[in-house]
C-alpha cells in the first residue's frame, strides 16, 4: 500500500512535488467551480428553474447549521465551512471514481485541522486579549501543560480521525478487490482459459455494497465531523 | 510508474499546497456560490417586504377609502331621507292647504247655496202669501159677498196670512 | 536478520494495535443501545438522535482509529526500517 504517486517534481527550492493528492484537489476545484457556475447562472429573484432553488436550498441549510450551531455572531464563517465540507465530502468521495481520495493523504486532513487550529487560537485572542488567551491555558495553573496538549492534540486528532477512517476504507477496499480477484481466478481454475482465469469476476457486486458504508457513509459523516468540531471549537474559543 | 510518498506522511509541500487549495476553493465559492446567493436571497427578501409594505398601505389605503365612501354614503342617505321627509311635509301642507281651501270653498259654495236658497224660498214664500192673500180676498169677496169693509178684511186676511206663516 | 526481527515486531504491533478497535466498539455498542432506548421512549425524536448518536460514535471512533493508523504506519509506512 503505497501514499499518493508523485507525478512530476518541479525542481526549484529542493523540488517541489506534486503528487496525486494536489493534483486531485486541483480537478475537484475545477469541478465545484464548475457546478457553482453552473448552479448560479441566470438566477432570477424569482426562482424559475431547478437549478437556482438546488443552490439556494444548499446556501440556506448551511447558513441555517452555522448559525444553529455557532450562533448569528460567527456567520461570516459559513462560506469557510461549507467550502471546507464541499472539499471534504467530494475529496473522499471521489474514490468512487477511482481517484486517489485526497483525504487519505495526511498532509491534507492535517493542513485543514491546523486552519482550524489557527482559527480557534486567532478567535480566542481576538475574544480575550493575548493576556486573556496566554491565561486560557493556566485554568487550573496545575493542568498547564495538559492544557497545552489538550489543545495541540486537538488538531492531531481531528487530521488523524479523518484520515483513519478515509485510508482504512480505502485499504479495505483494495483488500477485498485483491482477495476477490484472487478468488475468482480460483473458481475459474476450472475453465481451462487463461484470459477467462483473468476476469474477476467476483469484483462486480460485493464491493459496491461495501463502498455504500466505506465511500458514501464514512465520507459523509467524517466531513460533516469534521465541520461540526471546527464550528464547536472556534465559537467555544470565542465564549 | 513513479514515485510514491509514504503512506502516513507529512509532506511540507503537500501541506502547503492544501492551504493554498483550501484559500483558492473558499475564494472560488464565496464568488460563483455563496455571494450570488446571498445576493438573490437578500435582494428576494427585500422585495418581499417592499410587497408587504405596499400591500400594507394599499390595505391602509383600501380602509380610509372605505370609511370615506361610508361616510359619503351615509351623508348621502341623510340628505335623501331628509329630501323624502321635506318633500313629505311640503306636500302634507300643500294637501292640507288644498283640502281647507277646497273645504273652504265648498262652505262657502254651501253657504251661498243656502243664502240662494233661504232666499228664493223666501221670495217663494212672499209670493205665495201674496197670492194667496190676493186669492183668499178672492175667495172671501167672492163667498162673503158682505160688506165687511176692505179694512176689517185685510185685517183678517193678515191675521190669516200670519198664521199660515207661522204655521209654515 | 535484524529487518526480519523488525517486521515481524511490526506485524505484531500493528496486530496489538488493533485491540484498540475493542474500546470504541463497546462504547459505539452502547451508545446504540441507549439511541435505541430514546427512539423507544420518544419516537418522534427520531432524527434528532440519530443525528447526536453517529456524532457521537464517530467521535468516539476516535480512538479506534487511532489505533488503525498506527497499525498501518507499523504495516504501510513503518519508520523502524529506516533506523538500522
Amino acid at each position: 500500500m503505497n501514499g499518493p504517486q508523485i507525478y512530476f517534481t518541479i525542481p526549484v527550492l529542493g523540488g517541489i512535488p506534486i503528487t496525486e493528492t494536489i493534483v486531485n484537489t486541483w480537478i475537484l476545484i475545477a469541478f465545484i467551480t464548475t457546478v457553482c457556475i453552473f448552479l448560479t447562472r441566470g438566477m432570477k429573484i424569482i426562482p424559475t428553474g431547478r437549478r437556482q432553488q438546488i443552490a439556494e436550498k444548499l446556501v440556506t441549510m448551511l447558513y441555517n447549521l452555522v448559525e444553529e450551531v455557532m450562533g448569528k455572531k460567527y456567520i461570516k464563517f459559513a462560506p469557510y465551512i461549507g467550502a471546507l465540507f464541499t472539499i471534504s465530502i467530494l475529496g473522499s468521495l471521489s474514490s468512487l471514481t477511482g481517484m486517489r481520495p485526497i483525504t487519505a493523504d495526511l498532509s491534507t486532513t492535517l493542513g485543514w485541522a491546523l486552519v482550524t487550529f489557527v482559527m480557534v487560537q486567532v478567535n480566542n485572542i481576538r475574544a480575550h486579549g493575548v493576556g486573556g488567551w496566554l491565561k486560557s491555558f493556566t485554568q487550573p495553573v496545575v493542568m498547564t501543560p495538559l492544557n497545552i496538549i489538550s489543545e495541540i492534540a486537538n488538531p492531531i486528532s481531528m487530521s488523524f480521525r479523518h484520515f483513519g477512517n478515509i485510508a482504512a476504507g480505502m485499504v479495505i477496499t483494495s483488500l477485498i478487490y485483491t482477495a476477490l480477484a484472487s478468488l475468482s481466478s480460483f473458481v475459474l481454475q476450472i475453465v481451462p482459459s487463461v484470459f477467462i482465469q483473468s476476469i474477476p469476476i467476483f469484483q462486480a457486486g460485493l464491493p459496491a455494497i461495501l463502498s455504500i458504508y466505506f465511500d458514501l457513509f464514512t465520507s459523509f459523516l467524517q466531513a460533516y465531523i469534521f465541520c461540526m468540531l471546527t464550528m464547536v471549537f472556534v465559537q467555544s474559543a470565542g465564549e | 510508474m513513479g514515485e510514491y510518498l509514504s503512506f502516513v506522511d507529512i509532506n511540507t509541500w503537500e501541506l502547503i499546497f492544501t492551504w493554498v487549495n483550501l484559500l483558492i476553493l473558499f475564494l472560488l465559492m464565496k464568488k460563483f456560490l455563496f455571494k450570488p446567493v446571498r445576493a438573490i436571497l437578500d435582494k428576494r427578501e427585500e422585495e418581499v417586504r417592499k410587497m408587504y409594505d405596499d400591500a400594507e398601505a394599499a390595505k391602509t389605503d383600501a380602509a380610509a377609502l372605505e370609511a370615506q365612501y361610508s361616510e359619503k354614503l351615509a351623508g348621502a342617505q341623510q340628505e335623501a331621507r331628509e329630501i323624502v321627509e321635506a318633500a313629505r311635509r311640503r306636500a302634507a301642507e300643500q294637501s292640507g292647504e288644498i283640502v281647507s281651501e277646497a273645504r273652504n270653498k265648498a262652505a262657502d259654495l254651501l253657504q251661498k247655496a243656502n243664502v240662494q236658497i233661504e232666499s228664493e224660498r223666501k221670495d217663494a214664500v212672499n209670493e205665495i202669501k201674496s197670492e194667496l192673500s190676493s186669492i183668499a180676498v178672492d175667495i172671501a169677496g167672492k163667498v162673503i159677498e158682505r160688506d165687511i169693509n176692505e179694512k176689517d178684511h185685510e185685517k183678517l186676511i193678515q191675521e190669516f196670512i200670519d198664521g199660515i206663516g207661522e204655521a209654515s | 536478520m535484524e529487518k526480519a526481527i523488525i517486521l515481524a515486531a511490526s506485524a505484531i504491533g500493528a496486530g496489538l494495535a488493533m485491540i484498540a478497535g475493542v474500546g470504541p466498539g463497546i462504547g459505539q455498542g452502547f451508545a446504540a443501545g441507549k439511541a435505541a432506548e430514546a427512539v423507544g421512549r420518544q419516537p418522534e425524536a427520531k432524527g434528532d438522535i440519530t443525528s447526536t448518536m453517529l456524532f457521537g460514535c464517530a467521535v468516539a471512533e476516535s480512538t479506534g482509529i487511532y489505533g488503525l493508523v498506527v497499525a498501518l504506519i507499523l504495516l504501510f509506512a513503518n519508520p523502524l526500517i529506516g533506523m538500522l
